[in-house]
């Protein structure tokens, strides 16, 4: 017997080869209707890989060196930065951080003090301590000054991000008080680099 | 069910359509593809949950990635590719977690309805099971499900010279596993 047809004998064999039962189309479709709609309506993660956070983390750094640079230069010594696309991006990333932080931070103490607290700023606040843990991972981090900031940042976005929607009870008091104690957001409002334009507009 | 053949034009305004929003677009999509999807899936899995969650997945992701159809291929072989893969990998997890598929072919043999060859089809299901992902993969797309190599090599992104050359290993293969039962052959 030939190759040949030894193969087209293995082939009317193996047609019963895990052979499929009657498709349930209904039951399929009622499957992928509900996880399609489940979802649209789970809060979607980012997951970035590890070269997108470092690139993300090289990108904030390199904004954060720049701003601070601005900050502690003597007036008048003001060396003009690269005007190139890159840096004009990464300038504009870090600052929407910081602007970010900061506008959370004065809203949510302004809020604590209502006794009312809206939902969205412990999603926010998640969002930015994930910025915030990467920035304490990059070299940023080997400024002492900006370390502090971090590790602040850290701790008190983490408390944010714990506090129930609507509730502004001791624990808001805390973290409030946490905020005024560790002088957050004057450290905060220092680190913005100044200038028209500098603040992102409409960043929260 | 059968679902009508959907034309090349008729599936580009499907598509259009289904970019729309347009459900009931989405639903004849799903009606003409979910068999084979569905076949394929089963067959590599040859598990009837495991069909179930992969061929959910395909269409969700599908439907999903719509927008990057750029209709280079039929949507068919888009389709198949989005299966192959999300089988493949679905299968590689299941083999990362120790976890065994039960196969129940003695069920099968013993059902009554075959007559042929328990023994021969038996060891045949065994041989292609214990064939590398590579090989089993094509000549159950091929020789199982009737796929076209051009079909085979877009869904795995190997070249079409290297989908022949697979499942011609495969069969070899095959035949080498079986030829104890050379004998039978004949019958």
């Amino acid at each position: 017997m030939t190759d040949d047809r030894i193969d087209q004998r293995l082939r009317e064999l193996a047609r019963d080869y895990h052979r499929p039962p009657a498709v349930p189309r209904e039951e399929l479709w009622a499957r992928i209707a509900a996880e399609r709609a489940r979802r649209r309506a789970a809060p979607r993660v980012l997951a970035l890989r590890p070269w997108l956070r470092w690139g993300l983390a090289a990108a904030a750094v390199l904004v954060l060196g720049i701003a601070l640079g601005r900050l502690t230069a003597p007036v008048g010594q003001l060396a003009t930065p690269p005007d190139s696309a890159g840096v004009v991006a990464y300038r504009v990333a870090a600052t929407q951080y910081l602007t970010r932080t900061e506008a959370l931070l004065a809203s949510f103490r302004a809020e604590a003090r209502t006794g009312r607290l809206d939902a969205q700023f412990a999603g926010q606040a998640r969002d930015l301590l994930t910025t915030t843990r990467l920035m304490m991972d990059s070299p940023a981090a080997r400024d002492p000054h900006l370390k502090s900031l971090l590790e602040d940042l850290e701790v008190v976005l983490a408390q944010i991000a714990q506090v129930p929607a609507g509730r502004a009870g001791e624990d808001v008091d805390l973290i409030t008080q946490g905020i005024e104690q560790r002088s957050v957001l004057l450290r905060l409002q220092t680190a913005v680099p100044a200038g028209p334009g500098a603040r992102v507009q409409g960043a929260l | 069910m059968t679902v009508a053949p959907v034309s090349s034009v008729d599936e580009r305004e499907l598509i259009a359509r289904v970019r729309a929003g347009d459900g009931l677009a989405e639903r004849a999509l799903y009606d003409a593809h979910v068999d084979r999807v569905f076949r394929l899936a089963y067959r590599l899995a040859g598990d009837d949950d495991l069909a179930r969650d992969f061929t959910q997945e395909t269409f969700i992701r599908a439907f999903e990635r719509l927008d990057s159809f750029r209709g280079e291929a039929a949507l068919s072989t888009w389709l198949y590719t989005i299966a192959t893969t999300v089988t493949l990998n679905g299968l590689r997890k299941l083999k990362r977690r120790g976890r065994e598929i039960e196969l129940d072919h003695a069920a099968e043999v013993a059902g009554g309805a075959r007559r042929a060859e328990p023994d021969l089809k038996t060891r045949l299901y065994a041989a292609i099971d214990a064939l590398s992902e590579k090989y089993r993969t094509v000549f159950v797309m091929h020789d199982v499900e009737g796929y076209t190599h051009a079909e085979i090599a877009t869904a795995l992104n190997v070249e079409v010279g290297t989908s022949k050359a697979q499942l011609s290993r495969a069969r070899a293969k095959l035949r080498e596993a079986l030829a104890d039962f050379a004998g039978e052959w004949v019958s």
